[in-house]
């Protein structure tokens, strides 16, 4: 029972994680109608960039990084707007090749090595579970960012800005909300969420340049999960799918922990729930 | 003679393959290339034709080509069976899994479809590697009976038929009745319901047929590559066509195949394995913007095919 | 037509390839090696042995008074890729080739080595490129110990310390996942018992539900399965935070530079087993090894040296051999009858028709992290 306890206390742990990739995943969403497939990308160049220099100067040059690559996405999106593309899966596609393109870019610069720092050796022991510090930051940081989202969304006028543009987009244009350039400021804060993800990772287990993909869908699995509607029921999610992740490896093998993740994107696409009920070519 | 003046594509894919076979006949390591190349192309058509007719993006092609060769690889391998025995079963496994997988997901949203199938391509290749009595897990299966070996140029003949027959069969889809249906549930799914067409069921008859193409190719893999991992086709191959069909051209039947060439020869010519993603990237996101239909939409004008 | 444009085509190479071996030419040796891709942290340094090797070979006299000319070709760590390397070095008229350096290019690009009648060298550890049962047994030959071999070290050394229960992390990958079924099986023999194994995904972002698990299981020690350094580093990281504290060992695939540097300080007392220690503390031959690097700008990177120089030397004696032309079969059979030949590593490299698995344990050494470096443990 102990055991149970202490890996759900690791699953909540580590899916602080997952809850604050989903985060911009959902914003992303909700916004702009498709997935950035490069958000686990722009938390790796965070990572790799932030190993290299190190220390608090190599988490701004981190963070730097990821915002200049969501930029880099951010214009992509602006330019297919412009020539007249708006389907979500072109725009997801797009995102996919930038990801892929970003994953090279790190194994051509940084070769195979692992992105990983020292933060902290000391160990605290709260309720019989040994947790090291760096977890309980990530958690912290994850939270807080979560509550200044959640204020910013449902508690400024620029959230308001966001939410209108995201329920109506013709109507928000209409009322002279700048969509466009409030779907282009979710992509690039996408970079920054992304970019925070990433830093901590690299202070708590490390990562190297092929975790990019499976990041992004442990994003969207956790962004999905209890219908990517806000950032609340993301944060949730990736919580959900962390304690999954970690009861499914503390007990089962490596290939049913592996599955579960899929499972559950599975399960939640099956139900229908995501993106509505828009066939390709639906009259607007 | 009419009957072939309507199904052009079929006939530039055999005049194109017959030149490059001749040029590449020269020199084993081109003729080893070209027939990889064949190979994608077939894959690549198949998410042509459910992306570029059925509006279904699949990211799993590559998982049913894998379907596909592990068939034919345990067939033959496992159960002493003939490789061409072995094709008709090679063909229909995919084209069932992908009949079922279509039914289920076909009244979804187009990136919900797009991101089950690429859930549904993980998942295949977490099964292939962990059935170790079956697929050889993480190892594979070496040593698959060749198809006509020592004889490479007659299996890039063999190769470039089964391409064509694929062909064809688009093209005669896309003639009848039920490719203009296609068209039309493409366009505006309201109007083909409308119309009497029964989407479900027509969508998943495609992408059960694209299914099969892409388990033909995995049979001509297995049977020339002679080993298999769960890596060799898989998400990898599924991710390289969907590129080779924007390049090419999703709406038209040869884009695909046009797609494969352009990316298989490049591919050749890149300096570093490394810089590999940073192109293919790259060179998705420029066709998207500058040239959406492909570069043969840019030759040709939408629908004149 | 096609059929006439072939024959015409295969006269000629024919007599090119004759003409070519008439004349008194170089030995021709082929290389297919990883030398971009995930592998490419071995096969680069295979490489930088091979050419170094060869360098001194051809300059002090050569073999049989013939110098040796190399055939390079990169395999992009792809078995698709390693098959056309090893067609095309082969129609350059290699006699033999080193590589590739994956298991799964290997097995891949086997039947092609039976068809073409060419023998490969290979220095994988995967246990199933020399199984009997593959068609194409005769022309594999491996120039690193295998996986077993590996895994059995590492057990006999924790037996000889006295450890009875073992735990086992491995990734999710052949080399994890074959390297636990040996684990078992050679540990029942050495009267251990493996009372708990944990895998991960390449990809995963939190080990430590995964050292919970071993930790509950109580063993003795525990060892690592291993070859991607962010993976192991990660691990020991979680080891520790969870309370998980025996003795740790890393199994070779480990035993690179990036590794070292991801453990960090962390890594002192942690266990890596590897193949001679030619960047930290060489022996002999291994120093003369690490002489011929140098004076090429090179640094010693690991173990890939040795056994792509392994590769090298056996082949290099297999050609002394044979009385007559060489070829590709000749020296195959050549390979079979070689024992205790020259090589740059410690340890006899030793081939038979029964056994084409060349060297063994004493070719590997445990070695201790210690501040970045690896010591050897007497």
């Amino acid at each position: 029972m102990a055991y149970l306890a202490e890996l759900a206390v690791r699953g909540v742990l580590l899916g602080a994680i997952y809850g604050l990739l989903a985060l911009p995943m959902s914003l992303t969403f909700v916004t702009v109608g498709s997935i950035d497939f490069a958000l686990g990308a722009y938390a790796v160049l965070a990572a790799a960039v932030g190993s290299t220099i190190g220390g608090v100067a190599g988490v701004a040059a981190g963070l730097g990084a990821a915002l200049a690559a969501a930029a880099a996405m951010a214009a992509i999106f602006a330019g297919l707007k412009r020539v007249g593309v708006d389907e979500p899966i072109t725009i997801s596609l797009a995102s996919f090749g930038l990801a892929v393109a970003i994953g090279s870019l790190i194994l051509w610069v940084w070769g195979t090595r692992a992105f990983v720092l020292h933060s902290f050796d000391d160990v605290w022991v709260l309720l019989g579970i040994r947790v090291g510090p760096q977890s309980l930051i990530n958690f912290a940081v994850s939270l807080l960012l979560l509550a200044v989202i959640h204020f910013l969304l449902y508690r400024t006028g620029l959230g308001r800005m966001m939410r209108a543009a995201a329920i109506n987009p013709a109507g928000a244009e209409l009322s002279g909300i700048p969509v466009t350039t409030l779907q282009t400021g979710t992509f690039v804060s996408g970079g920054l969420l992304g970019g925070i993800a990433g830093v901590l990772i690299l202070f708590s287990a490390g990562l190297d340049f092929t975790a990019g993909l499976s990041l992004t869908l442990s994003g969207f699995g956790a962004a999905i999960l209890f219908g990517a509607h806000g950032p609340l029921r993301a944060f949730l999610g990736g919580i959900l799918m962390g304690v999954v992740e970690a009861l499914s490896a503390g007990l089962a093998s490596g290939a049913v922990s592996a599955m579960v993740p899929l499972v559950v994107i599975m399960v939640v696409l099956a139900a229908g729930t995501v993106g509505g009920v828009r066939f390709s070519g639906d009259r607007p | 003679m009419t009957y072939w003046r309507a199904r052009t594509n079929t006939l530039v894919l055999l005049a194109g393959a017959a030149l490059a076979g001749a040029v590449a006949a020269r020199d084993a390591a081109w003729l080893d290339i070209a027939i990889a190349i064949v190979i994608n192309a077939l894959v690549a058509l198949s998410v042509g034709l459910t992306f570029g007719q059925a509006g279904i993006l699949s990211a799993a092609q590559g998982s049913f080509a894998a379907i596909g060769a592990y068939t034919t690889a345990i067939l033959t391998l496992k159960l002493g069976w003939s490789p061409w025995l072995a094709l008709p079963a090679a063909i229909s496994l995919p084209a069932a899994l992908g009949y079922g997988l279509a039914r289920l997901v076909a009244r979804l949203a187009p990136l919900a479809v797009a991101l089950a199938t690429l859930t549904l391509s993980a998942m295949v290749e977490i099964v292939l590697r962990s059935w170790d009595d079956l697929t050889g897990g993480y190892v594979g299966l070496a040593g698959i009976p060749t198809v006509l070996s020592g004889h490479p140029i007659a299996f890039y003949a063999l190769a470039v038929g089964l391409l064509a027959i694929a062909v064809l069969v688009y093209e005669n889809l896309m003639l009848s009745r039920f490719g203009r249906a296609l068209t039309t549930i493409r366009a505006d799914r309201a109007r083909a319901m409308a119309d009497g067409v029964a989407v479900p069921g027509l969508l998943s008859a495609a992408f059960a047929l694209a299914a099969a193409m892409a388990g033909a190719g995995g049979w001509l893999y297995a049977h020339y590559f002679s080993y298999l991992s769960p890596g060799s086709l898989g998400t990898e191959l599924s991710i390289s066509v969907l590129l080779m069909m924007v390049v090419g051209g999703a709406r038209t039947i040869l884009g695909p195949v046009a797609g494969a060439v352009i990316l298989g020869v490049l591919a050749q010519l890149l300096p570093a394995q490394e810089v590999q993603g940073l192109f293919y990237g790259g060179a998705l996101i420029v066709i998207l913007l500058v040239a959406r239909n492909g570069l043969l939409g840019l030759v040709r004008r939408e629908g004149a095919l | 037509m096609v059929k006439i444009a072939t024959m015409v085509v295969a006269a000629s190479l024919l007599t090119a390839t004759m003409a070519h071996a008439q004349s008194p030419a170089a030995i021709k040796i082929g290389a297919v090696l990883s030398l971009s891709g995930p592998a490419a942290v071995f096969g680069l340094p295979e490489r930088d042995a091979i050419e170094a090797v060869v360098e001194e070979i051809n300059k002090t006299g050569g073999v049989n008074g013939r110098k040796i000319e190399l055939v390079l070709h990169d395999d992009k760590t792809d078995p698709s890729e390693a098959v056309r390397g090893v067609t095309q070095v082969t129609r350059d008229g290699v006699v033999a080739i080193v590589g590739p350096s994956t298991g799964s290019g290997v097995l891949a690009a086997g039947p092609v080595a039976e068809r073409l009648r060419v023998p490969l060298l290979a220095p994988a550890g995967t246990a199933s490129i020399t199984d009997k049962k593959n068609s194409f047994y005769p022309w594999v030959f491996r120039a690193a110990p295998s996986d077993q071999t590996d895994i059995r070290k590492i057990l006999a050394d924790m037996a000889k310390d006295g450890k009875r229960k073992v735990g086992v992390f491995y990734q999710e990958d052949a080399y994890g996942k074959v390297g636990l079924d040996y684990g078992q099986q050679i540990a029942k023999e050495l009267g251990l018992q493996i009372v708990a194994s944990v895998s991960a995904a390449y990809t995963a972002t939190d080990l430590t539900a995964q050292a919970t698990q071993l930790r509950e299981a109580k063993p003795d020690a525990v060892f690592m399965q291993v070859s991607i350094s962010a993976l192991g580093a990660s691990f020991n990281k979680a080891a520790r935070q969870v309370g998980l504290e025996v003795p740790l060992y890393a199994n070779a695939g480990l035993a690179q530079k990036s590794f070292l540097d991801a453990m960090g300080d962390s890594g002192n007392g942690v266990r890596v087993l590897s193949i001679g220690n030619l960047p930290y503390e060489p022996v002999e031959p291994e120093t003369r090894l690490v002489a011929l690097l140098k004076a090429r700008g090179k640094t010693p990177q690991g173990w890939g040296e040795l056994v792509g120089s392994n590769g090298l030397m056996a082949i290099v004696a297999a050609v002394k051999s044979v009385k007559g032309d060489l070829s590709g079969p000749a020296v195959r059979d050549a390979l079979e009858t070689i024992c205790g030949f020259p090589t740059y590593s410690r340890g006899k490299g030793c081939f038979s028709k029964e056994v084409h698995d060349g060297w063994g344990e004493d070719v590997l050494v445990i070695t201790e992290i210690d501040r970045g470096r690896l010591k050897t443990r007497p």
